[in-house]
């Protein structure tokens, strides 16, 4: 087994997510995978996106694919999380999909926390969409467009800047910090439960 | 691995920006460059992307998707309206990023947007690497700026004034209900509401919102401040009893009328019923004006000769005082004559050009002094000069000789329209004042590193150079090094304070002012150029580009931390004085006098005399600054 499992379970503890948006590490997160059955398809690849200070920079990505190392690619992107939030995009889906390949080490996932637009776009959007929807309605509404669909790394690039987005009605909402967005998110959830 | 991502992103962003100019034609590893440095945020609709206020430009942005306005802050009076709206692929701010100064413009993001940006740094070396990138923005900066802004600024003046004429009623000019207080409100509470809404007076209105009184900012020094009036005491004891009111169908003509007849600055206006409907201000009726401003400027701009520029001269001037009889402030008057005397200007130069042949030469006509400043008053002689580089392998004083002929047309073309030839011959005719970039830089560090009286004298009129046509990136290399060589020089700006401060304002410690021997006040001499010293020093010393003194405090106060608010107070007093000096020069120009700047406070009437005193107070202020910082 490779050293960043210990590394990452020994030394972190939980990112400060009290910490407003422009002190905080974001770490985007998306996967493609062979269909969206978590159980029959596979996993194929992955990227990761940084967010700091606001900013998306593209030389702060990760991008691998399953072949020839499932390992490799994982541990890479567990090094670049390494325990900081995580923003996703329908982000059971993804957590299933890599726990799936990950076997008896998804416990890893565990750790961070993750924010899901799948959730928080219609909650702080309200006015385009109060329901929630697929990737490719949100980019359409926010007007945002990427090099490539269903690419791990495309899709994460459209992600990363849904988040953005996100951030900046955060804050008018004051919505300032990580924890703050998880609660937004968790309301959310318990409302459309209710509904 | 990690290469792989960085690599996709890197190509995703130049295939994005491929689809625009330049970036289409930049060389591959310059826009490899760019793509790998350009970091994406994002800017909510309503957000200011970056603003004078916000210092030195720190970073290069590239609209990715949404729309940025461009908006010209301060400035000429006829840029007010002057925005231009940015949208993907164009980029901002090219002239303060190269030269290293805040931006002139504030950008707001007008929708949600994103932005790429890169440092400061990273556009230096991108103007090294790519000669395409480099063209375009030397380019944008020398002719794009001026004249698409001086386009989108005759559209949008146009616009304004078509929309709204001096025929419109007073009901269609109030946007909303003016805030109002009752009359038994404490004087502290009517202020405080002024100062939260940043309105310029208040109205007292009894339970039926009919309006019983009001209350001016100006009225507060006389009446408040300088009693020392308890600000507990009901609002009513203190404000202006039966206030003027004109009804909602009054046009804005008549409002112009009622406000030139009883020297008043706002006006109520009431519906049928007596109740207040708001309140009409000099400057609403002022951007109403500009259908007149748009007549004389498409006079200027339609001039094929100096017999049409002439008339079109003798218009501005009559407008100036037209609106000096109607009591507009004095920071949009002189604005105003400066866009105008500028246009006019541009147009000699235009003409002259017709006869002149000066192509492949690169040059720029300067303005110095008050004109250098926009702060031209209306009897004002001309301060000019010519910038230029002599192309290579050409021969230095054959060029200059033509640049002079050309120089000398337009100095008597400008004399023919009403700007008398200088005295001193500080004009772009005189062999001394039509230099090249080098050539000024000399005499500029001559002056800087002798500093007699005569080289601060000229410091005080050269270092207000503005270019009022042709190539502004001369003008901006040039102000660029200037500010750094007198930063670097503590000991000229010491021996410039000093200088400035041989005279004090003239206030007297028995009677209110100390006067000259014939009992009048030179309020040039002793007045204004108190102001225009101390910005100037402080521009230097903080590196601020700008020429206007009133920019040249707004900005060196921020850098220098200093308060707003009283920053506003000592430029209230600057224009004060500038208003006294126009108003002054209008009436002995009616007759028939040459106009100059001494005023008998005695023919003032109380009120002025009160302003007048307390703008020289802040002139002291503004001393008493730079005696502390230099020790003086």
């Amino acid at each position: 087994m490779s050293n960043w499992l210990t590394r990452l379970l020994s030394g972190s503890s939980r990112p400060n997510t009290e910490l407003p948006h422009f002190e905080t590490r974001y770490v985007v997160v998306n996967t493609e995978a062979s269909g969206l059955n978590p159980d029959s398809d596979r996993l194929l690849a992955v990227a990761a996106l940084g967010i700091e200070d606001g900013v998306l920079d593209p030389r702060d990505s990760y991008y691998a694919a399953i072949t020839p190392s499932a390992d490799d690619a994982l541990s890479g992107l567990l090094d670049f999380i390494s325990g900081k939030p995580v923003v996703a995009f329908n982000a059971d889906l993804q957590r299933a999909l890599l726990g799936h390949t990950l076997g008896n080490r998804a416990n890893a996932l565990a750790q961070p926390l993750y924010l899901d637009l799948y959730y928080l776009l219609p909650a702080l959007f309200t006015e385009k969409r109060e329901l929630p929807g697929r990737l490719a309605d949100w980019m359409a509404l926010l007007d945002i467009e990427t090099f490539q669909r269903h690419h791990a790394l495309g899709d994460a690039w459209a992600i990363a800047q849904l988040f953005l987005a996100v951030q900046g009605r955060a804050l008018s909402q004051g919505l300032a910090t990580a924890s703050a967005l998880a609660e937004a998110e968790h309301a959310y959830r318990q409302l459309r439960r209710q509904a | 691995m990690t290469a792989t991502a960085a690599e996709m992103l890197v190509g995703a962003s130049s295939d994005f920006l491929k689809r625009f100019s330049p970036f289409n034609r930049m060389e591959a590893d310059a826009l490899a460059f760019l793509a790998g440095r350009a970091v994406l945020a994002f800017h909510p609709k309503g957000s200011a992307i970056l603003t004078p206020e916000m210092g030195q430009a720190r970073s290069f942005y590239i609209v990715q998707r949404g729309k940025v306005q461009a908006r010209q802050v301060g400035a000429t009076a006829v840029t007010e309206y002057a925005s231009m709206t940015l949208g993907p692929g164009e980029c901002f701010p090219i002239g303060a990023i190269s030269a290293a100064r805040p931006s002139t413009n504030s950008y707001l993001a007008v929708e949600d947007s994103f932005c790429f940006q890169i440092g400061a740094d990273d556009f230096l070396q991108l103007m090294q690497m790519s000669p395409v990138f480099h063209l375009f923005c030397t380019q944008y900066i020398a002719s794009l700026l001026n004249q698409s802004r001086q386009q989108l600024q005759t559209t949008f003046t146009q616009r304004a004034a078509e929309q709204q004429t001096m025929t419109t009623p007073l009901g269609q000019l109030v946007k909303q209900a003016p805030i109002h207080v009752a009359p038994e409100t404490p004087t502290r509470g009517a202020l405080e509401k002024m100062a939260e809404h940043r309105i310029g007076c208040i109205v007292v209105a009894d339970r039926d919102s009919r309006p019983v009184g009001i209350l001016t900012q100006s009225d507060l020094l006389p009446r408040v401040v300088l009693p020392g009036f308890e600000l507990s005491r009901p609002i009513s004891e203190v404000m202006t009893a039966n206030p003027h009111q004109l009804p909602t169908s009054a046009s804005a003509y008549d409002a112009a009328l009622e406000m030139a007849t009883h020297g008043v600055r706002h006006l109520l206006v009431i519906d049928n019923d007596g109740k207040l409907k708001g309140v009409v201000s000099e400057r609403d009726l002022f951007s109403l004006q500009r259908i007149s401003l748009r007549q004389i400027r498409a006079g200027i701009d339609s001039a094929q000769d100096v017999e049409a520029l002439q008339r079109a001269s003798r218009d501005i001037r009559a407008l100036a005082l037209n609106l000096i009889a109607q009591g507009v402030g004095a920071e949009q008057l002189t604005q105003f004559i400066s866009a105008l005397n500028d246009a006019l200007t541009r147009r000699i130069i235009a003409l002259a050009l017709e006869r002149h042949d000066l192509y492949g030469i690169d040059h720029a006509w300067f303005a110095f002094g008050s004109e250098g400043r926009h702060e031209q008053t209306l009897s004002t002689d001309q301060d000019n000069g010519i910038i230029w580089q002599c192309p290579e392998l050409q021969d230095v004083e054959r060029i200059r000789q033509r640049l002079i002929a050309f120089a000398r047309d337009v100095n008597e073309s400008l004399a023919a329209c009403g700007f008398p030839l200088c005295k001193g011959n500080i004009m772009a005719s005189n062999p001394a004042l039509c230099l090249t970039l080098d050539e000024w830089k000399e005499r500029f560090s001559h002056w800087i590193r002798e500093p007699d009286p005569q080289a601060l004298l000229n410091a005080s009129i050269f270092f207000d150079f503005r270019v009022l046509h042709g190539n502004e990136r001369l003008g901006d290399q040039l102000r660029n090094w200037l500010n750094r060589n007198a930063r670097n020089t503590p000991a000229f700006l010491r021996m410039m304070a000093s200088n400035a401060l041989q005279v004090s304002p003239p206030l007297g410690r028995i009677r209110d002012f100390v006067l000259e021997d014939d009992g009048t006040i030179d309020l040039k001499t002793c007045g204004a150029r108190l102001f225009v010293d101390a910005a100037r020093i402080l521009a230097l010393r903080t590196g601020v580009d700008s020429s206007s003194t009133a920019q040249r405090l707004r900005q060196a106060a921020t850098r220098l931390g200093g308060q707003q608010e009283e920053v506003a107070a000592i430029l209230d007093g600057f224009h004060f004085i500038q208003l006294l000096r126009l108003r002054s020069q209008h009436l002995e120009t009616e007759h028939g006098a040459p106009g100059d700047n001494k005023i008998n406070p005695d023919s003032l009437n109380e009120l002025d005399r009160r302003i007048l005193k307390e703008a020289f107070r802040q002139a002291r202020k503004i001393q008493l600054r730079l005696k502390l910082d230099y020790q003086l």
